[in-house]
């Protein structure tokens, strides 16, 4: 099932004229203006170098805008306090592309490291770490040790782990980068599975092929700006469509 | 959740402890090595504080020599009269056949006392001065009494004492600057250890941050880490010490006889307490600084 990202309901994400600049002075974004609205799957597409992998940090909160406001659920992310990060991470699902696994815990232990470090009780943990692990078809799986699989299962075992807690938002960075097509194209269905049940996805990727055959909304990223903000794109251009330019 | 959270905390404090012996082990022989030396300082603060009490002892008693011919009930009155001073804590009366009879007990002063014809020795009044800095007083205050021995009125040495006094201030000082000394190193190796440890594990640290976890859930096991550190390294130390401390005692005494230094068993409890005290606290403060700028969310 396809779905139309709703721009009537409420934005969970926005973008308000964000700059930033990092220490070195370097110009990585420039006055970028974004709505997400709840439901959406949103491709952040661009060369390398153009800014997505910032948007990402910004929206995680490892960065702070030099200039404009980020808000996330009402919450603006530049204003919050270092206390308050650890509970918004807690709603926010992150995948990427070198999976970020522990090479010493097991399947099991890496999915149920997100609900330990919540403090969850062992009981709570074990029924949705194996709930997750069943999501992504790794149930048999979750003795075994990342450096045994394979690297579509290990991308897998990392979005069991950004599932484990229900999160509202995944934020997913290149998370088929080190895939192959086949591969890649299972865990794009894992990913609409997700937003399916209603998670926002916001996924950069150079995944040309799956950004064109899902035709989802796709916002590139050019020079730090948005250059491009369509609601059924291409990972090209393609002006026959109508764009939605940024605000 | 927060025994939850600090059975986390000890768990992965141990797992991390052994996975990586190596680092946790040449942290342990530094920190051993550092609170060894820690130890001797103390040790020895200690040994002299005990030599420094006994010459205090001896310095804070001083005796008043009585003119020959001075009316018995004079020296009575004397007596008296420095007994009720609040700084005397006890006055003594000797007299002319008691000092000589000290005097031939001495073993020191065997062929001396064969050479002795009558009693050439003042009568005496020994007294004992609660503070060392009253002495110069009371001697004051001795030489102004008509029954005093005007030759030789008191046998007390203002050089001598202030000397100790000043000694006794240096030494203490110094240990105190060397303890700083020691202090600051050792926290300055623990911290290295564990940043050593926090890089092996940084991707561990950088999983934990984004999955939500706060920044005391990410420090909690590695600050554990560090009091074990500091706590084995410090069990080390001590038993070392323990070991060497009686030995080392009587090879001092044998080759330096008159700085009169003593085994002090009871002491070896306060020296456990602070060292193991110490090794903890060392190895907290360490990793607190060491870790700092990794968990920092």
């Amino acid at each position: 099932m396809v779905l139309t990202p709703d721009f009537d309901t409420r934005p969970v994400i926005s973008f308000q004229h964000v700059w930033k600049t990092y220490p070195t002075g370097t110009e990585a974004l420039r006055d970028v203006n974004l709505v997400v609205p709840e439901g959406d799957f949103l491709f952040l597409v661009g060369p390398s170098g153009a800014g997505k992998s910032t948007l990402v940090r910004l929206l995680i909160r490892e960065e702070k805008p030099s200039k404009g406001k980020i808000f996330v659920d009402g919450v603006e992310l530049g204003r919050m306090k270092r206390r308050q990060l650890p509970n918004y991470r807690r709603k926010v699902g992150l995948v990427f592309q070198d999976f970020k696994l522990l090479p010493n815990l097991t399947v099991y232990e890496n999915v149920a490291f997100a609900l330990r470090v919540h403090g969850e009780a062992e009981h709570t943990i074990h029924a949705r770490a194996a709930e997750a692990l069943d999501t992504v078809g790794l149930a048999g799986k979750d003795q075994t040790y990342p450096a045994n699989l394979s690297g579509g299962e290990q991308q897998r075992v990392a979005i069991a782990r950004a599932l484990v807690h229900a999160p509202r938002f995944i934020i997913a960075d290149e998370p088929t980068g080190n895939l192959d097509p086949a591969t890649a194209w299972e865990i794009m269905q894992l990913f609409l599975r997700i937003n399916a049940r209603g998670a926002t996805v916001v996924m950069a990727t150079h995944n040309r092929e799956i950004v064109d055959l899902l035709r989802r909304r796709v916002v590139a990223i050019d020079a730090g700006q948005v250059a491009r903000d369509d609601r059924s794109g291409r990972y090209h251009d393609d002006l026959s469509k109508p764009q939605i330019r940024a605000q | 959740m927060i025994y939850r959270n600090l059975r986390f905390a000890l768990n992965s404090a141990w797992q991390s402890f052994w996975r990586n012996l190596a680092v946790s082990m040449a942290a342990v022989v530094s920190i051993t090595l550092i609170l060894i030396l820690a130890g001797v300082n103390l040790l020895v603060g200690h040994a002299f504080s005990q030599v420094l009490d006994g010459f205090r002892a001896k310095v804070s008693e001083i005796s008043i020599n009585v003119a020959d011919g001075t009316p018995l009930q004079a020296v009575y009155d004397y007596q008296q009269q420095l007994a009720a001073d609040p700084r005397v804590t006890s006055v003594k009366f000797i007299t002319k056949d008691e000092a000589l009879a000290q005097f031939k007990a001495d073993p020191n002063n065997v062929v001396l006392a064969q050479q002795i014809d009558g009693n050439p020795l003042d009568a005496k009044l020994q007294v004992r001065v609660a503070k060392l800095d009253d002495v110069a007083a009371i001697d004051t205050l001795a030489r102004r009494w008509s029954g005093v021995d005007p030759t030789d009125p008191t046998n007390y040495q203002g050089d001598f004492v202030n000397r100790m006094l000043g000694l006794s201030q240096w030494l203490g000082l110094a240990g105190v600057g060397l303890l700083g000394i020691l202090v600051v190193v050792s926290i300055v190796i623990v911290m290295n250890t564990i940043r050593t440890a926090v890089y092996h594990r940084r991707k561990e640290i950088e999983v934990m941050k984004l999955v939500g976890a706060t920044e005391w859930f990410v420090r909690g096991p590695f600050v554990i880490e560090g009091v074990m550190t500091g706590v084995i390294a410090a069990a080390f130390a001590l038993a070392l010490l323990v070991i060497a401390y009686e030995p080392a005692v009587d090879r001092f005494r044998s080759d330096i006889a008159f700085i009169p230094l003593s085994y002090d068993p009871g002491f070896v409890a306060s020296l456990a307490r602070d060292l193991l005290l110490g090794g903890a606290l060392l190895g907290a403060l360490g990793s607190y600084i060491g870790v700092r700028r990794y968990v920092r969310l």
